[in-house]
């Protein structure tokens, strides 16, 4: 259980039984995490669940990479290397923390990071060409969100990718329509997302993003492209699966008192249960 | 030291990057649309499977260096100085300097060196790399220095920048100068002022203390070609004992060669009055051709001759530089 583990490691091993179950593991670990503080990244948690477990009961251990473009989703990564057993995430966001609640570069479990958006996807990028040096047919699972297509360089990156056909690229593209300002599609229009990563000559598709089967099923036919790299515009909400959280609740930054701390982990816990059941 | 007129060289660094690829299978390079401006058609040429086109995405081009850094590959960056360090800032601090990796940029065409406008003149690119934590910063001063810095920087273990003057480089060392990273080396003695020179000013710097001499002021010429980590041990020693202490640099006066010696002079408590040459926190415009830059913006053998001689106080008009060609160089080339 190194800190500086991460899911490219040779030798790491895991196994994801039930890609379901593991979401949920996500959720009620995040809020578990999130707690202490009584405020964090809950949101992208949430809506990221069913991509993180997809992720990594897709991923061959100690082959394939994942790359966390925006770092304040660093949470589901770091919860899901929990509940697999890889990590112990006690202190997370807390001070002297090696956990920091928008990851840095001694963040574990990811092979890539960054807190100034927008830049994952080029770091992705230079894994493919560098695995593609080497022989290597690793994949690498790529998460982006939708805040971030406002940013130019995701579209250098995507023009590039294509051009080079990154096949081994797979984007997991977080559309949960959630920014710091508000609903994305206040600020920006960026809808047709998948219309405009077909433009750019990637395969793209809509996918429900807490479908965790259809995720799992869209990352199996990006395996089978050939030539051209992936993106799953995974369509999701900042809420989901979390039915005590107050309406006013704030998508990027989830206050979470200790009452509704208690309220979500029962929640969750019972939907856990029901699950095995 | 050769004496001026001097001769020039070109691609010195193009020949020098081959030459490591060649000893070296984890050279990799790295070009914003300007492979030939930057002397790397020929490593395109030699070695087409581990070059990179980056198109004109330097953004993106910065955080796939970092990453194939990462990978254990050794990535040199190549384009002109201003796009290499303002556009893609954030992405070689985020990328590449804060996870210290060992990122080659290679930056062309510093300062006023160009006649393409303030969009083309890296005038803050020093600054920029300079506050970057982790990162060292590099302005040689001609072919012989050019030649070297190539196998110099290979092992340094985080990032580097290097700054280099495009098209005809002159050469103004002897074959047997050796440069040393992390070494200001003093090329011309003399004792009553220190002048610190960086990249394409040394030129002016030797005019200037030769003519200077002729007239009872004793010149000593530091070249600084590492302008990050400056050797201090240098500066204190040559600024320590004389009456002016003065840097040259084809760069903004702020946060360049000037800046960093200050700074080591003041925290070492050195009381030497200290001139700072460089564009005066100005953009640079109207030109045909940088030697026409290099005297509008005080950038030449005249004006430092002058800022010496009035800065000491000494009477009379200042002595007429003997080669005023010397700055920029001969050879022209248009702006991309």
């Amino acid at each position: 259980m190194s800190p500086t583990l991460r899911v490219s490691d040779p030798g790491i091993r895991w196994t994801v039984s039930d890609p379901r179950e593991l979401a949920l593991r996500i959720r009620l670990r995040a809020v578990q995490m999130v707690a202490p503080q009584g405020f964090g990244y809950l949101g992208q948690a949430l809506s990221s669940a069913e991509q993180v477990a997809a992720a990594f009961a897709t991923a061959r251990p100690g082959v394939d990479r994942l790359v966390c473009s925006p770092a304040h989703y660093i949470i589901g990564p770091f919860a899901a290397a929990a509940e697999l057993g890889l990590l112990d995430v006690s202190g997370y966001g807390q001070n002297g923390s090696g956990f920091e609640a928008i990851g840095t570069e001694r963040s574990p479990v990811v092979d890539y990071t960054c807190g100034s958006l927008g830049q994952g996807l080029s770091a992705a990028l230079g894994f493919a060409l560098a695995d593609r040096f080497r022989g290597s047919d690793a994949r690498i699972f790529t998460m982006v969100s939708d805040g971030e297509l406002e940013e130019g360089q995701v579209w250098e990156a995507a023009l590039f990718a294509a051009h080079h056909r990154l096949d081994a690229l797979v984007v997991l593209l977080d559309a949960n329509n959630s920014q710091v300002d508000g609903p994305v599609d206040t600020i920006t229009t960026i809808e047709p997302i998948a219309a405009k990563w077909s433009a750019f000559g990637w395969h793209a598709v809509d996918v429900d993003g807490h479908d965790v089967d259809a995720v799992c099923a869209a990352l199996a036919s990006a395996a089978a492209e050939r030539g051209r790299p992936s993106v799953l515009v995974c369509r999701t909400s900042t809420r989901h699966g979390l039915d005590c959280l107050p309406p006013e609740a704030d998508g990027h930054f989830i206050k979470l008192t200790p009452d509704l701390a208690q309220a979500a982990i029962s929640e969750l816990t019972a939907k856990l249960e029901a699950l095995r059941a | 030291m050769r004496e001026p007129p001097y001769a020039t060289e070109l691609k010195p660094y193009g020949r020098a990057l081959v030459d490591l690829a060649r000893q070296r299978g984890d050279v990799l390079c790295l070009s914003g649309d300007l492979t030939r401006q930057t002397e790397v058609d020929l490593f395109q040429a030699e070695f087409p499977d581990r070059f990179i086109h980056g198109g004109m995405a330097e953004a993106n081009m910065m955080g796939m260096a970092g990453a194939l850094a990462r990978c254990g590959y050794l990535p040199f960056v190549h384009t002109f100085g201003v796009f290499a360090t303002r556009r893609p800032f954030d992405q070689i601090a985020n990328a590449i300097a804060y996870p210290n990796l060992p990122v080659r940029i290679i930056g062309f065409m510093p300062g006023v060196s160009t006649p393409g406008g303030p969009s083309h003149q890296a005038i803050d690119d020093v600054a920029l790399m300079r506050a970057l934590p982790n990162m060292t910063v590099v302005d040689v001063a001609d072919a012989v220095e050019t030649r070297q810095v190539v196998a110099a920087i290979a092992d340094v273990p985080g990032p580097v920048y290097v700054r280099l003057k495009r098209g005809e480089i002159p050469v103004i060392f002897d074959d047997d100068h050796v440069l040393r990273l992390g070494q200001a080396c003093v090329v011309s003695a003399g004792s009553d002022v220190a002048l610190f020179a960086s990249g394409m000013m040394l030129a002016a710097a030797l005019s200037a203390a030769r003519a200077l001499g002729g007239h009872g002021v004793s010149v000593c010429v530091i070249n600084v070609p590492t302008i990050k980590p400056l050797d201090s041990a240098a500066v204190l020693a040559a600024a320590g004992s004389v009456r002016l202490a003065v840097t040259a640099e084809n760069h903004s006066v702020i946060g360049g060669l000037g800046s960093a010696v200050a700074e080591t002079m003041a925290e070492a408590g050195l009381g030497c009055p200290l001139r700072r040459i460089g564009l005066r926190d100005t953009f640079a415009e109207g030109s045909l051709d940088a030697t026409y830059l290099f005297g509008k913006y005080g950038l030449s053998t005249s004006a430092l001759i002058e800022t010496i001689w009035s800065a000491l106080g000494q009477p009379g008009p200042a002595p007429a530089a003997p080669h005023a060609a010397t700055v920029a160089g001969s050879g022209e080339y248009s702006p991309v």
